[in-house]
């Protein structure tokens, strides 16, 4: 495969021949630069006069096309005049319906923003995005409200639907790594503890932890994680697929069908799954305990009422239906503001699972601190 | 290089495509059986069927997208069924296909789109590169200033001419369109129709379009493949698909809209019966 080669001769009468031979294609065509007279010629195209394009081009494809347009374009732009009509027919269309349509030499790009103007961007994007936030907490409530008021008008079966996917499906990992915490937490509490000869005191450690933080906290992570970021998945794929607009418009507002049935559930939801939680946390340190420690089960279950009385469990569970809503308003707000391509929803996503994670621990340190100051 | 001497060398004699036996189920439910089709260089042929007759899945195996469940597949004279992996992607390079949806990496501006495959494909790099993606971008017909334009910010027929552009970027021999015309306005769709065939008479294109719109298979198209009984059950120019009696051939070509077509385009050949 040879190169595509450029000669400009001098003919008879001030005509003036431009020689091409070689290979015109993408593959034959030096990989950075097109021919030019420049480089490739040695002679200078300037000049009016009627320039004749002759010569044997073994294969055009519209690479090589793009660049012959180039050039015959340069010299017209010099002045002189191109005479195709010696090129084989079919490479002459190419030519020619190339070059009707030849795009600026320099691509056109979008002025870049000044520093100033992307701070300001940015800024206004952080404000709208709280205002969104607002709004969308207010649709809740008016709308939620009514429904209060109409329980009935609730899409139960949504409901439902929603309590397995986020609740029954979800016990299985809850559990697992509820299990495997309480274990972690007996094991560093004994390693100290046993120092003093204080093995019972597992008990107390992990109880404590277990039912007023970390079953609590570490459920409401996990679903944040695996429901939340469905949720925005969910909603952002729909919007993007126009699902909503659909719903719209057949009179359904997605706000019930949708997004309301997610929260009830979650509230619903999140409660259980630390219940459930807190079961297999305990269960993990009594393995511990027991195997490690020289905690028997009979003694650490014994010891267990004695040291958490039902307060403990309901401070942990009161927090749970705050995270819930936080967790499936923040996954259903971002699902609902995605707007146009695929990577719109990655993007929406991820920023639901920073933002509840981020939120649910801000929450409970709120909780710790108000439960302090009552007196808990 | 055989797939760049198409310029020079006039149509080969040999078919771009050529399918045999092919059948391609869902479980079950076999859409073709024994699907004979070839494709001969520098038409245009329309694809054509009721819906669920297997037109998308007819182009998806001839694009390599689908492995049918039994058959020959040969593409430019190679058994591309048989082809190792690097011969698939020099077949792959041959073939331009246009999604129904457009498929637009949503993530990449029009131009970056249609220099995703030079880049792979070629090693064109630099000004070069991006000076070739915008020449195929004004060929299918798009302003210069929507090259840096997402898909998002496109109208439905500018995503199809981005479609288009892309999937001309690397000079296919065949291009298999999908529904390219479907969702455009009759006037953006009969300027598809014109572009594809200027195309086609310039690049030394074979294209196969699957389409619905009776202005494409009657105006846009050398040649109607009528799927039915789950094979190709007719191949033929529209005008004599019009005039054969198998009902699904009469339901489709003699429909209300249908006739005034074929008695327009059959007047028209009559007149001028040296027109092939």
């Amino acid at each position: 495969m040879s190169p595509p080669r450029i000669a400009l001769e001098s003919g008879v009468e001030g005509e003036r021949c431009l020689r091409l031979s070689g290979h015109w294609t993408l593959d034959s065509i030096d990989t950075a630069h097109r021919p030019s007279l420049g480089g490739d010629a040695g002679v200078g195209g300037k000049g009016d006069g009627t320039i004749r394009v002759d010569g044997a081009i073994e294969a055009l494809d519209s690479a090589g096309a793009l660049a012959l347009a180039r050039l015959i374009d340069d010299l017209e732009q010099g002045g002189a005049r191109v005479d195709l009509t010696a090129l084989p027919a079919g490479q002459r269309n190419l030519v020619e319906l190339v070059k009707a349509r030849l795009p600026p030499p320099q691509t056109p790009r979008p002025p870049r923003e000044g520093i100033l103007a992307r701070i300001g961007r940015a800024t206004v994007a952080k404000f709208t995005e709280g205002n969104a936030f607002l709004a969308f907490v207010g649709e809740l409530v008016v709308r939620g409200g009514r429904l209060l008021a109409f329980p009935w008008r609730i899409r139960w079966r949504e409901v439902v639907a929603e309590i397995e996917a986020a609740g029954l499906r979800a016990l299985g990992i809850v559990g697992l790594l509820s299990f495997l915490v309480g274990m972690v937490m007996a094991y560093q509490a004994g390693a100290t503890l046993a120092d003093f000869g204080a093995n019972i005191l597992i008990v107390n450690l992990v109880a404590i932890i277990t039912l007023r933080e970390m079953g609590p906290l570490l459920t409401a992570i996990i679903v944040a994680g695996r429901t939340g970021s469905s949720y925005t998945a969910q909603l952002g794929t729909m919007r993007i697929t126009e699902e909503i607009d659909a719903l719209r418009s057949i009179g359904i507002s997605p706000f019930d069908m949708l997004i309301l049935p997610k929260i009830v559930a979650l509230i619903v939801v999140l409660p259980l799954l630390t219940v459930f939680a807190n079961l297999l946390g305990l269960l993990g340190g009594a393995v511990i305990a027991a195997y490690r420690f020289e905690v028997s089960f009979s003694v650490y279950f014994d010891r267990l009422p004695e040291v958490v009385d039902l307060t403990t469990l309901m401070l942990g569970l009161v927090k749970t239906p705050v995270f819930a809503v936080a967790i499936a308003l923040i996954g259903c707000m971002q699902g609902m503001r995605v707007a146009g391509s695929a990577l719109a929803v990655g993007r929406a996503t991820t920023v639901s699972v920073v933002q509840a994670t981020f939120l649910v621990i801000v929450l409970d340190a709120g909780f710790s601190v108000l439960f302090n100051l009552m007196g808990y | 290089m055989g797939d760049l001497d198409h310029i020079t060398s006039e149509a080969t004699v040999s078919p771009v495509a050529r399918l045999s036996g092919i059948r391609n189920c869902f479980g079950h439910e076999c859409v073709h059986e024994g699907l004979e089709l070839e494709l001969p260089a520098g038409r245009i042929i329309a694809l054509v069927g009721g819906s669920g007759t297997g037109k998308t899945v007819l182009l998806r195996t001839l694009s390599m997208l689908r492995r049918p469940d039994a058959g020959r597949l040969e593409l430019f004279g190679e058994d591309a069924l048989a082809a190792g992996e690097d011969a698939q992607r020099r077949l792959r390079r041959r073939i331009g296909l246009l999604f129904q949806g457009g498929a637009l990496f949503t993530a990449l501006t029009v131009l970056e789109n249609v220099m995703l495959p030079l880049r792979e494909h070629t090693a064109v790099r630099g000004h070069w590169l991006e000076e070739l993606a915008m020449s195929k971008v004004r060929l299918a017909g798009l302003p210069a200033d929507s090259a840096s334009k997402y898909p998002a910010e496109l109208s439905g027929g500018m995503v199809k001419r981005a479609a288009l552009a892309r999937a001309l970027a690397l000079d296919p021999r065949l291009l298999i369109l999908d529904e390219p015309t479907s969702g455009l306005d009759p006037i953006a769709a009969a300027g598809f129709d014109a572009l594809v065939r200027e195309l086609t008479d310039s690049l030394g294109l074979t294209v196969i379009q699957a389409t619905h719109d009776l202005d494409s298979i009657w105006r846009g198209s050398d040649a109607v493949a009528f799927l039915a009984r789950k094979r190709v059950l007719a191949f033929a120019p529209a005008v004599e698909l019009a005039q054969r009696d198998e009902p699904e051939l009469v339901a489709y070509f003699r429909g209300s809209r249908s006739a005034e077509y074929a008695k327009l385009e059959l007047g028209r050949s009559a007149h001028t019966s040296g027109r092939t």
